[in-house]
C-alpha cells in the first residue's frame, strides 16, 4: 500500500497537528455538523494521487486527461450517495493527508491504508477493499521463485516507505532490499535485472503483468495483518456523522462486491485504451500542457519575484532613523531566511500554511512560494547592481534637483539593471527548472505531467527523456532571447 | 546693496575626527564669479559639496538667497538644489541615455517640462555649448572636453541661479581644457554667478572676481585676482603659489 512519508512532511504535518486541533478539530468535536456542511455546500472534494493504477490514474477520456480508476468510481458512488457532487482534486501522496487537515480536500481516496498511526490523525470508513501483495519478476525467472522467500542472496525492489517496503526488509532473510520512490522506475530496474523481483499491490501487479508480456507475478505470502492491506476512505478527525453515513456506502460496496465486479474491470478497460498506444507522440497534449504551466509558473514568478526583489533591495538599503532600520533586519532577515530554507518546504508552507486562513489553488500558492523566494535572491542582485553603479550618477542627479525616489528610479535602476541582466538571467533559467518543484502540490507543470506518462504507460526512460529534451528546449531558447536582449542594450 | 546669493556662516564638516571644514564664513554675491584654489585635499570639494546640501553641514549655517538651508526639510532642499548647478571633474553624465536625454531628464522629472519644450530648450543648449551635431551621441562616445560641455549644459538646462564647478578641467587631456573654459568664461560674462574649484591659475586671474584660498580647513585668504597673484597676503598662500607657479 501507498504510505510514502518523507521525515520532512511527518514534521510538517505534525506541526499542523499542533495548530489544527485547537482551530478546527475541536470544534467539530464538539458540534459535529460534517454531513450537514457537506451536503448544504452540495460539493464533496476529494484527495487522490494519481499514480497508482488501477486504483487511480491518469487517462485519456474523449480527448481529455482524466482521473479515473477504482477509488474514482467509490468517490462519485459517495459523492451520488450523499447527494453531492464530487470534485478530484489530484496532489502528490504525501501530501493528501496534510491537504485533508487544512481543508484542501474533504477526504481521501487513495488506496490508502488505515494504519494505527494515521487513525490518530483522521477518521477512516470502513475498508472498502482487502488487497494483498505480488512480487513481478521476469517472465525468464519464471521457475527460479516462488514466493518471498525465494530470492535469497538476491534483490526485491518496492516503493520506499510503502508496507509492501517493510514487509519485504522485515519479513525476507539474506535478501537485500532497494527502495525506489516509482513504481515505474521499479520495473525498469527488474527489467535491466538490477533487482529480481518488485514487491507490489496485486492490482499494481496486475496491471503491470498484464500490459507487459515480458513480466510474470507470483505470491509474495508476506504475513500482514488486515488494515495493512485494506483500503478506507479518510475524513478529517471528528467528522463521526459524515463517516456514519458514507459507512453505509462502503458496507453496500463490500456487500455487493462492486469492486470486484464492476470498479475493477472498468478500470482495466481505462488501463488497456490508456495503453494501446504507448509512443510519447500520443501523449503530446499532456507535455504541452506541461510546458505550458512551466512557462505560467516562471514568467509570473520572474515578475512578481523582480518586483519583490526591488523592494527587499531598497528597504536592505535604508539608512536612517528607526523605522527604516527595522525595515532594513526585517529585508535582511527575510532574505537569509528565504536563502536558507528548501524551496520545496516553502511551496507546501504557502499552499498549505497560508491555506488554513485561506483556500489558494495550488498554481496560485505555486507561483506566490516561488516569487517569494525568488525575490529573496533577486533582492541580492539588485543591492549588487545598485552598488555597482557609481556614486557620481546619484550626485549628479541629487545636484540636479532630483529626489532620493526619482534618482533611484530614473538614474541608478536602469543602470543597475542593465550591469545584473546576465544574472537576472540565469535566474529566469534556474526557475524554469526549479518551478517543477510545484509538482509536488498537484500542479500539472512538466516534472509532473511526465510522471503522469510513466505511470500511464508504464514506461520509465521515455517520458523522462523527453522532458529532458523539452526543458533544453525551453532553457536555450530563453537563454537565446535574453542575449538578444543583452546585445541590444550593449549598443546603448 | 542686493541680497548674497550664497551666505555661509561658522560653516564646519568633520567626517568622524577628521575636521575638513573648521570655521568658514564667507558671501557670494550675485553675478560673482569666486575662484576657490588650494592644495588638494584641503576640503575645497567638501566645501562645494556643503554648499548644496550634497554634504551635510556638521554645524554653521549656508544659505541660499537669504533661506538657510540647513533647517530646511528634505524637500525643501531638493527644490532649492536645482537653482545650484553643479559640474563635477568626473562629467557624471548618464551613460545609458544620449546626450539629449541627459539634459531633458531633470527639467521633465522635476519641473514637469513637456517633452517638446525640454528637447527645444536642450537643443539650445547644446548650441551654446557648441555640441548641437551630438545630440543623439552617447556619453562613451564623447571626448573629454565635449562631455563637460555636456554636463555644464545638462546643469543649465534646469536654470540655476548659480553653478558650482568642481575642477572641471582636471580630468582633461590638456588640449580640451580650453574649450570648456571658454564656455565658462561665456556664461561668467553673461552673469551667472559661479563658484568655480580649479587649478587653472589663467582662468583665476581673467575671469575671477575673487580668489578664496582655501587651506587646512579655513579661506586662508580672500582677496582680488590682481592683489592675489602679485602680492598674496598670507604665508600659506606664497608657499602654494611659489609651488605651481614654478
Ligand atoms: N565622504 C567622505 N568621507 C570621509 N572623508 C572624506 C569624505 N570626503 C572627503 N573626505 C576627506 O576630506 C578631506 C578633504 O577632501 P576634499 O574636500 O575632497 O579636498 P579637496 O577637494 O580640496 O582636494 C580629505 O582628507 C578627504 O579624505
Ligand atoms: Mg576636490
Amino acid at each position: 500500500m501507498k504510505k510514502k512519508y518523507g521525515l520532512l512532511l511527518a514534521m510538517i504535518v505534525a506541526l499542523f497537528m499542533l495548530v489544527v486541533p485547537m482551530s478546527t478539530q475541536h470544534a467539530q468535536a464538539a458540534t459535529d455538523d460534517s454531513l450537514e456542511k457537506i451536503q448544504k455546500k452540495g460539493v464533496l472534494v476529494m484527495g487522490t494521487s494519481p499514480d497508482y493504477p488501477p486504483y487511480e490514474f491518469q487517462a485519456t477520456v474523449n480527448g481529455k486527461s482524466t482521473v479515473v480508476g477504482m477509488d474514482v468510481k467509490i468517490g462519485k458512488k459517495v459523492a451520488k450517495d450523499l447527494g453531492v457532487k464530487l470534485k478530484i482534486k489530484s496532489m502528490s501522496f504525501d501530501s493528501l493527508l496534510v491537504a485533508l487537515q487544512t481543508g484542501k480536500v474533504d477526504m481521501i481516496i487513495s488506496g490508502m491504508n488505515p494504519t494505527p498511526a494515521r487513525r490518530k490523525n483522521v477518521d477512516f470508513t470502513h475498508t472498502y477493499y482487502q488487497g494483498g501483495y505480488d512480487i513481478v519478476i521476469n517472465k525468464t525467472d519464471t521457475a527460479k521463485y516462488k514466493n518471498k522467500d525465494s530470492f535469497s542472496g538476491g534483490t526485491l525492489g518496492a516503493q520506499t516507505g510503502t508496507t509492501q517496503y517493510n514487509a519485504a526488509k522485515k519479513q525476507t532473510k539474506n535478501t537485500s532490499v532497494k527502495g525506489m520512490t516509482s513504481q515505474s522506475d521499479l520495473i525498469l530496474a527488474l527489467q535491466s535485472h538490477k533487482l529480481d523481483g518488485v514487491a507490489m499491490e496485486k492490482p499494481s501487479a496486475e496491471a503491470y503483468v498484464s500490459n507487459n508480456k515480458q513480466l510474470a507475478m507470483i505470491p509474495s505470502d508476506f504475513n500482514m495483518s488486515s488494515s495493512a492491506t485494506s483500503s478506507a476512505i479518510a475524513f478529517r478527525k471528528g467528522s463521526t456523522s459524515l463517516v456514519n453515513k458514507v459507512n453505509v456506502t462502503v458496507d453496500q460496496i463490500k456487500k455487493d462486491k462492486l469492486v470486484k465486479k464492476d470498479y475493477l474491470p472498468a478500470a482495466g478497460k481505462y488501463l488497456k485504451t490508456n495503453t494501446v498506444n504507448t509512443s510519447m507522440g500520443h501523449y503530446w497534449k499532456a507535455f504541452l500542457t506541461g510546458i505550458e504551466y512551466t512557462l505560467i509558473i516562471t514568467v509570473c514568478s520572474v515578475f512578481f519575484g523582480f518586483i519583490i526583489g526591488i523592494i527587499l533591495a531598497l528597504a536592505r538599503m535604508a539608512k536612517g532613523g528607526v523605522l527604516k532600520t527595522a525595515l532594513r533586519w526585517l529585508a535582511t532577515a527575510y532574505v537569509e531566511f528565504i536563502r536558507g530554507t528548501p524551496m520545496m518546504v516553502q511551496v507546501m508552507f504557502v499552499y498549505f500554511g497560508l491555506g488554513l486562513f485561506v483556500n489558494l489553488p495550488a498554481l496560485t500558492s505555486g507561483i506566490i512560494a516561488i516569487s517569494l523566494n525568488s525575490g529573496a535572491y533577486v533582492a541580492e542582485y539588485i543591492r549588487g547592481g545598485i552598488n555597482s553603479v557609481d556614486d557620481g550618477q546619484t550626485e549628479a542627479a541629487r545636484s540636479l534637483g532630483m529626489s532620493n525616489g526619482k534618482t533611484m528610479r530614473y538614474v541608478v535602476l536602469p543602470q543597475a539593471l542593465k550591469n545584473i541582466w546576465p544574472s537576472l538571467g540565469n535566474e529566469f533559467i534556474t526557475l524554469i527548472k526549479d518551478s517543477s518543484i510545484v509538482s509536488i502540490i498537484g500542479v500539472t507543470e512538466l516534472i509532473y505531467q511526465s510522471n503522469i506518462v510513466r505511470s500511464d504507460t508504464y514506461r520509465g526512460v521515455a517520458p523522462i527523456v523527453v522532458i529532458m529534451v523539452l526543458y533544453f528546449i525551453l532553457t536555450f531558447t530563453a537563454s537565446r532571447i535574453l542575449n538578444y536582449f543583452e546585445r541590444k542594450m550593449q549598443h546603448d | 546693496m542686493t541680497k548674497p546669493v550664497i551666505e555661509v556662516e561658522a560653516l564646519a564638516k568633520s567626517f568622524g575626527d577628521n575636521e575638513v571644514l573648521k570655521d568658514i564664513t564667507e558671501k557670494v554675491e550675485p553675478g560673482q564669479v569666486i575662484v576657490v584654489i588650494g592644495p588638494s585635499g584641503g576640503g575645497k570639494s567638501t566645501f562645494l559639496r556643503c554648499l548644496n546640501l550634497l554634504e551635510t553641514p556638521t554645524s554653521g549655517k549656508v544659505a541660499f538667497e537669504g533661506q538657510d538651508l540647513t533647517t530646511l526639510d528634505t524637500k525643501s532642499v531638493n527644490s532649492l538644489r536645482e537653482k545650484m548647478g553643479m559640474v563635477f571633474q568626473g562629467f557624471n553624465l548618464f551613460p545609458n541615455m544620449t546626450v539629449l536625454e541627459n539634459i531633458k531628464l531633470a527639467p521633465m522629472k522635476v519641473k514637469g517640462t513637456d517633452d517638446a519644450a525640454a528637447t527645444k530648450r536642450a537643443h539650445e543648449l547644446l548650441q551654446r555649448v557648441g555640441l548641437d551635431d551630438h545630440a543623439d551621441a552617447f556619453p562613451t562616445s564623447l571626448s573629454g572636453g565635449q562631455a563637460q560641455r555636456v554636463a555644464i549644459a545638462r546643469a543649465l538646462a534646469m536654470d540655476p541661479k548659480v553653478m558650482l564647478f568642481d575642477e572641471p578641467t582636471s580630468a582633461l587631456d590638456p588640449e580640451m581644457v580650453g574649450e570648456v573654459l571658454n564656455v565658462m568664461q561665456e556664461l561668467a560674462k553673461e552673469g551667472m554667478t559661479m563658484v568655480v574649484v580649479t587649478h587653472e591659475m589663467g582662468f583665476a586671474k581673467s575671469v575671477g572676481d575673487r580668489i578664496w584660498f582655501m587651506a587646512d580647513g579655513y579661506i586662508q585668504e580672500n582677496n582680488t585676482p590682481e592683489n592675489f597673484f602679485a602680492h598674496p597676503e598670507t604665508e600659506r598662500a606664497k608657499d602654494f603659489l611659489s609651488k605651481i607657479l614654478m
